[in-house]
């Protein structure tokens, strides 16, 4: 082993610029994968806990004709609130319009209930106001409807017999929350003042569980836990991420093909080396060995290389987090505004592993020539 | 023993019905031209090829019955090669060269230390111990290269034109230093050359031409 790896750092360093070179490419690929892991790293966390906090607190029971992603289903999916529930939020989703300036705009009005404390929308702006209808949107349907606090707006729905209504409701606060599905299109007031106004009493669409709710079976009614609900966000951050690795791939790629041919043209160079290594006693395996291992080297010498530029701007990253772009924003997915990327253990230790797996294979399949060389014409210098 | 290669869809034999034994402690020397076959006789004495007919023993061992691993070890700790071009690992020191053959053998750090110092003495470099290669001259590249080759005190040491690269001072400097070696170690030593100051050196002189052999001159001390 001492054997390899003095002969290796010497060959190594002695090929200076070409040994930069490789090293370089290696170490900017090392440092680029592991930047951009992490921001969708930290997109996916950031997007679990937003969703997790404004969404799907530990879980929601829906009406089995409840599909949230299906606004057909507004109409019919909804049911009694069955008895005896702890740790449920109700909601009521309700079609309406409103017009602001005298535009007509489509909107959802959900019910919730005032006292919860299931997920952080700021119910409590509603309780004690003094307006009769008071509502909160959000910061998306805010500019869409160009609303904000205090402003009243005429909405019109229908009862629960179809018959139309209508009304003014009152902006009473603007949340800033980055996830779209509870922003966009949406109106939030008192459930009780949605019961009231619609005649749905005591209705629900579905309801977001909090951490004391044990679930039980409920007729007509379907459990999705956290993990189901945030699936559809891990899967799309998978998606983009698996789309992410064309630039890994290539990346790697380039830098791996630099050590590949590294590896060829110092297996042909240094034949009369190897013939010498044979003829002192060295197995044709040991050299293989040798060769292999100073081509590993190059991604270990890479790994300090981009240790030593890439932690700090790295670190600089995590601190300044990556800005996303405002058309970014709207794409119906919980983007912030600032992505904090995450460099965990694993990724940083997956990323080395990869590396180091693939440069070490590539140096290996070059060396395989050196199995068959004939020591004789080696020894000579004869290209083979 | 024969050895053949197939050239141009021919066998060209290198070496012809050949019959010959080499005694401990020897300092002999294969002479001949170029193509008459001294080079595959010590190729095939150092184990790095193979008879295609007959036996070659050596220390006891046939070769034509050797794994490249068994053959390796062979070379590893019973045989020296010293080369026409010296061969020396160039991203080495001197003394790393020397102490290259050692480590294949994994002596520890001090025996290697001793050893190499030691073999260093033999050929008068142990001021250029930290040199590299490429600022020797030629003379004392092969000095290194002796030096490379007896630190492991082989029982044979073959030496492929050792002399060639080398001017008249240099190579008188360096076959004094194999023969003095010779006589300390008992190590015997075997020359492939047409070199006629290597041959005033020999006590004995086995003339190869087409593959056989023509004379065996054994020098009468």
């Amino acid at each position: 082993m001492k054997l390899a790896f003095t002969l290796s750092i010497k060959n190594i360093f002695g090929a200076k610029l070409r040994t930069f070179l490789n090293v370089f490419v290696l170490s900017f690929s090392f440092v680029v994968i592991i930047g951009l892991k992490g921001v969708m790293d930290g997109w996916d966390d950031q997007a679990r806990r937003d969703s997790i906090n404004w969404q799907f607190g530990q879980g929601q029971l829906i009406h089995e004709d409840y599909d949230p992603l299906d606004s057909f289903t507004i109409l019919d999916g909804k049911g009694l609130i069955p008895e005896n529930i702890s740790g449920l939020t109700p909601i009521l989703v309700h079609q309406a319009s409103i017009y602001p300036q005298g535009r007509m705009l489509g909107a959802t009005i959900k019910g919730i209930d005032l006292s919860q404390k299931s997920v952080l929308l700021p119910t409590k702006a509603l309780i004690n106001s003094k307006y009769n209808y008071p509502v909160i949107i959000g910061k998306r349907m805010a500019e869409s409807s160009k609303l904000s606090i205090g402003d009243e707006v005429l909405i019109r729905w229908r009862d629960k017999n179809g018959t139309y209504d209508a009304n003014r409701i009152t902006v009473v606060d603007i949340f800033d929350s980055n996830v779209p599905a509870i922003d966009s299109g949406q109106i939030w007031m008192s459930i009780e003042t949605l019961w009231q106004i619609t005649g749905l009493n005591n209705q629900a669409s579905f309801f977001i569980a909090d951490k004391n709710y044990k679930h039980k079976p409920i007729n007509f009614w379907k459990f999705n836990s956290q993990e189901e609900l945030l699936k559809p966000i891990s899967d799309l951050v998978a998606q983009k991420n698996g789309s992410q690795s064309v630039i890994y791939f290539l990346l790697l790629t380039i830098a791996l093909l630099a050590i590949f041919d590294t590896q060829v043209l110092s297996v042909f160079r240094r034949q009369s080396e190897i013939g010498t290594y044979i003829a002192l006693g060295m197995t044709r395996q040991k050299v293989i060995g040798i060769f292999t291992f100073e081509g590993s080297l190059y991604s270990v010498l890479a790994l300090i290389l981009a240790t030593i530029y890439g932690f700090p701007l790295l670190a600089w990253f995590a601190d300044v987090g990556f800005a996303v772009p405002p058309a970014d924003q709207k794409m119906g997915i919980p983007i912030a505004d600032t992505i904090f990327p995450i460099f965990g253990l694993k990724l940083v230790f997956g990323t080395i592993f990869l590396v180091l797996f693939a440069s070490t294979v590539v140096s290996f399949l070059p060396t395989r020539k050196i199995s068959k060389l004939d020591p004789i014409l080696a020894l000579k210098g004869k290209k083979q | 023993m024969s050895k053949g290669y197939p050239i141009g869809g021919k066998t060209f034999m290198a070496l012809k019905n050949l019959t010959i034994s080499f005694n401990e402690g020897e300092f002999a020397g294969i002479v001949g031209p170029s193509g008459s076959g001294k080079t595959t006789l010590l190729n095939i004495i150092g184990s790095l090829d193979k008879p295609t007919q007959g036996e070659a023993i050596v220390l006891d061992q046939n070769i034509s019955d050797l794994t490249h691993k068994k053959a390796a070890y062979l070379r590893n700790i019973n045989i020296g090669f010293i080369f026409q071009v010296f061969n020396l690992l160039p991203v080495y020191t001197v003394y790393e060269n020397v102490e290259f053959a050692l480590l294949l053998q994994q002596y520890s750090g001090k025996e290697r230390k001793k050893a190499v110092m030691e073999a260093l003495d033999w050929v008068g470099l142990t001021s250029h111990a930290n040199k590299k290669p490429d600022k020797l001259s030629g003379g004392e590249s092969q000095r290194v290269a002796i030096a490379r080759a007896m630190v492991k005190r082989p029982k044979i040491l073959l030496a492929d034109e050792p002399t060639a690269n080398l001017d008249s001072e240099n190579a008188h400097e360096i076959l004094s230093t194999m023969k003095k070696l010779n006589k300390e170690l008992k190590t015997t030593f075997l020359f492939s050359t047409h070199d006629e100051k290597v041959m005033g050196y020999l006590d004995r002189t086995i003339h190869l031409r087409d593959g056989n052999i023509e004379k065996d001159i054994i020098k009468k001390s």
